[in-house]
């Protein structure tokens, strides 16, 4: 709490004494000085949002200040409006082009996502040389000069930049404690899974990534009048991007104050540099400088000063002791009511790859409120077949259908919205979240003012810590999952994908690896979903524990369903007995009353 | 018509050295998921080199490319072993960004060395060509283009024959199955960058008579590349083949019909659209992407 504290104050203080700082100095040096870090410091924080937060890294940054710079700057020189009014034009132009952006790499991951940044700043440096009668092209945008007083000095540019500073800071940690943030996170940690949980994962990274757009081209606005003068190849720079780049992750990217400190120390470096050295080499001796700098940041200070200083100083504190779990207790708290007929129909699904039919035309029908095995030797298509119900992978052929509604073709959104939840072999938690916050993240529909809300509720956070109270696990609400043994990570994700109530779960081996006294707590959790009308569909190589829970079994061998039926004449079927269970499993399920209830 | 078949021929050419100069991008980007951006830096370096050789000893370049070889192969391997194969294992997502930063020394230190001025070799061929009609095959380009169908029979030849290929191709297909059958991913990966950058040499004793150079020319040929490895997919060699020609097709149509200066906004023109349109790239098959739990 003092620590809390003691940080508000120092940031006050920070603030006030920059605020008061042109007043008692005249010194231009300093002034200007400050302008440029300021407007590194908006650039490095817009960055954050997308680079940081959602751990899309960009080295096209500034493509936006160059955008809203020319934006500003062809309103002031053409249509004489004031600049001022100007860069709020700039800031309007970089969020479309951002959600342009957004929307062009929607289907892409990771590396596309750099290269796209890094084409699109190349792209509009070469459009804004080719359309001279616009730009000015290689001879450059001349501004019209501030008219204001010299008494006034740089205050104009200076206050406007400090402001904006502090608001994108100001959005930067609302953006945090909001679900945006929470969801952002989920997406640098695992965005497949964020997908599964019905996250708009979409819609999350083009909110944020046009957020950071926006304040860099307001800033880009300012920064065109402060100059006056525009030339393509200063104002597209690439080394800008590099300072941003290098700003956000030598103070620590995904952090709310690692951005500032960085600009903070990189750009007095760089005026340093470019005041004190002179002559033909010049240029390459700063890009030496700059481009070694940060390749020692990404080398030795991964996550930069900031969570390297945290994590020192944590280290002094003790682990979490771990807790075995205790019995008892169930998930759910209130649930749908059953519904008639089938939750989820699978005609002749096929899906190859190359040659290889790896589900190959299986029909299925899951009945509400019950429980369906499914078996199958090692490479027979089990995992394939949750994919497509899933929507991991699109099917070749055939249909789908959950809960009423034709979903063969939906994105994995739609899916989870649509009812479905699924757990995995090996639990997939979010490292960035506490559990609580892991528990707590699924999405039921897509709604924007969710976003707005904070990261959790308070009715969230009761009912998920009455959850998580139930699992003998309350103590952990608000530690990691990594202090988590895998079992308990394994009934965590078990109640993140129930929390929005599904009507079908799929449970890819959920015994596997787990201790008998844990597999009897699942298997009551599953006969409980059972009872409150939840569709189970289980994949489990342990044919007890999966006979003592099975309504109905399905047995696939080489993607085709082989048999299906009751557990009795699944094992009495001889295709099966060939394929997969042999003869001492037939053992193990003729006295089927007891091994693991 | 005439005027048409001048752009093709020209464009399939001009593609071919595209492709042969990406050809270290699409190695590192299919096997290793690594877009290394240092590659144009050093595309330049090897224009540089074999152009030194050239002015100074009077070698051609088309055989000093041979020579530019080694020291770009031991480049290649002290980059991976010192810098991309730690951070890689810190967090994949930096390794462009650390290659970011390699190629701004790369392109600091040529400019140190070779300073800022354009350079050019002009080998006895330069700016000749041989008459077909009313069409002329120009013979650097011609030249360049042999070049390039030669390094990518050799690496596909290679990659089909040899152990090594076949080990890098089941890194590039199942990292974990290849480690459990004694294929190690570093000593992969060394083997990888060196030939990626041994073969950067070819690409860049064809840049070094068909262009002018500058050290911050890398920006523009890592854009190139770029564009021509996500056109062929994921780390096909010959799919980047095709994609190069498709680029300069593109690009000699665009400069012969509609203006020389939107021919340079091509290559990124093509990379947001094919990441639109067809983000696997234009010459891959489905991939099975889930792996087998």
């Amino acid at each position: 709490m003092t620590q809390t504290k003691i940080r508000r104050m120092l940031i006050a203080a920070a603030l006030a004494a920059l605020a008061i700082f042109p007043l008692v100095s005249n010194d231009l040096y300093y002034q200007t000085l400050l302008i440029l870090t300021f407007l590194l410091a908006i650039g490095a924080t817009g960055w954050n949002i997308m680079g940081g937060y959602a751990g899309y890294i960009s080295l096209g940054n500034s493509a936006f200040i160059g955008l809203g710079a020319y934006t500003t700057g062809i309103l002031a020189a053409k249509a004489n409006v004031s600049p001022f009014l100007g860069c709020l034009a700039g800031g309007l132009v970089c969020a479309v082009t951002a959600a342009v952006l957004s929307l062009i790499t929607r289907r892409t991951r990771g590396m596309y996502f750099i290269i796209v940044t890094f084409a699109a700043l190349q792209l509009l440096g070469i459009v804004a040389t080719i359309w001279s009668g616009l730009t000015g092209g290689s001879q450059g945008l001349a501004l019209p000069l501030p008219t204001w007083s010299l008494t006034y000095q740089n205050w104009p540019f200076y206050y406007p930049l400090l402001a904006l500073l502090v608001l994108a800071v100001a959005v930067s940690a609302w953006v945090r404690r909001s679900k945006l943030g929470l969801g952002l996170f989920a997406i640098k940690d695992d965005e497949d899974k964020a997908a599964g949980l019905g996250l708009a994962t979409g819609a999350y990274k083009l909110i944020a990534f046009v957020l950071g757009g926006t304040f860099l081209g307001v800033a880009g606005g300012i920064y065109a009048y402060y100059v006056t003068f525009l030339n393509v190849s200063a104002v597209f720079d690439i080394v800008t991007s590099m300072l941003i780049v290098l700003a956000a992750l030598l103070g620590g990217r995904g952090t709310l104050w690692g951005p500032v400190l960085g600009a903070f120390l990189i750009e007095p470096l760089a005026n340093l540099t470019s005041t004190s050295l002179g002559g033909a080499d010049a240029g390459a001796i700063r890009l030496l400088l700059f481009g070694g700098l940060l390749g020692l940041v990404v080398l030795f200070l991964p996550r930069g000063l900031l969570p390297t200083v945290s994590a020192w100083k944590n280290q002094k504190q003790d682990d979490p002791e771990r807790t075995r779990l205790t019995p008892a207790g169930h998930v759910s708290p209130e649930r749908r009511k059953a519904s008639d007929g089938t939750v989820l129909t699978v005609r002749a699904l096929s899906r190859s790859f190359g040659g290889l039919r790896a589900v190959d035309t299986v029909d299925l029908d899951l009945p509400p409120a019950s429980v369906t095995g499914l078996l199958g030797p090692n490479g027979s298509g089990k995992t394939t077949l949750f994919n497509l119900i899933d929507g991991t992978v699109r099917p070749s052929s055939g249909q789908l259908t959950l809960a009423g509604r034709r979903l063969e073709r939906a994105s994995r959104q739609a899916r989870a919205h649509a009812g479905l939840a699924r757990t995995y072999q090996l639990p997939r938690l979010f490292p960035s979240l506490t559990v609580l916050e892991n528990v707590v993240l699924a999405e039921r529909r897509l709604s924007l003012a969710r976003l707005f809300l904070p990261r959790v509720t308070a009715a969230e956070r009761a009912r998920a810590v009455a959850v998580l109270a139930d699992l003998g696990l309350a103590r952990y609400a608000d530690a990691s999952p990594a202090a988590l043994s895998y079992g308990q990570r394994k009934l965590i994700e078990l109640a993140q994908v129930l929390w929005p109530d599904p009507a079908l779960v799929l449970l890819d081996e959920p015994a596997a690896g787990i201790s008998p006294a844990l597999s009897q707590r699942l298997a009551g959790i599953i006969r409980r979903l059972r009872a409150d009308g939840v569709g189970v569909l289980l994949v489990e190589h342990d044919v007890a524990f999966l006979a003592s829970l099975s309504d109905q079994v399905y047995v696939m061998a080489n993607g085709k369903i082989i048999a299906s039926g009751t557990v009795a004449e699944v094992s009495a079927d001889q295709a099966v007995i060939d394929a997969y269970l042999g003869d001492q499993v037939a053992l193990a399920v003729a006295s089927p009353v007891e091994p693991a209830r | 018509m005439s005027e048409l078949l001048q752009a093709v021929i020209f464009g399939v050419l001009t593609g071919g050295v595209y492709a042969l100069m990406a050809t270290g991008l699409t190695l590192t980007f299919g096997v290793m998921k690594i877009v290394n951006l240092a590659q144009g830096a050093f595309l330049i370096l090897s224009a540089y080199l074999c152009w030194t050789l050239w002015a100074q000893l009077g070698i051609d370049p088309l055989l000093g490319s041979l020579i530019v070889t080694v020291p770009l192969a031991a480049l290649g391997i002290l980059i991976y072993r010192f810098i991309v194969e730690r951070v890689q294992r810190v967090d994949h997502r930096l390794t462009i960004v650390v290659t970011f930063a390699v190629a701004l020394v790369a392109e600091a230190v040529i400019a140190l060395v070779w300073g800022p001025n354009p350079a050019a070799a002009t080998p006895p061929y330069f700016n000749e060509a041989f008459q077909l009609g009313s069409v002329s095959v120009p013979r650097a380009q011609l030249y360049a283009f042999l070049l390039a169908v030669a390094v990518t029979a050799v690496l596909q030849l290679g990659l089909k024959r040899t152990w090594l290929g076949h080990a890098i191709t089941a890194a590039a297909e199942n990292p974990e199955g290849a480690r459990l059958i004694g294929v190690e991913p570093k000593k992969i990966g060394t083997w990888i960058f060196a030939i990626a950058t041994a073969t950067t040499a070819f690409g860049g004793a064809a840049l070094s008579f068909l262009y002018q150079f500058t050290p911050d020319s890398q920006d523009t040929w890592i854009g190139l590349t770029l564009s021509v490895v996500i056109l062929g997919g994921l780390g096909s060699v010959t799919g980047a083949f095709a994609a190069g020609v498709l680029l300069g097709l593109a690009e000699s149509v665009t400069s012969a019909y509609i203006s020389v200066r939107w021919a340079e906004a091509v290559p990124a023109l093509l990379i947001l659209l094919v990441l639109l349109i067809r983000p696997q790239g234009l010459f891959t098959l489905a991939a099975r992407q889930d792996a087998a739990a």
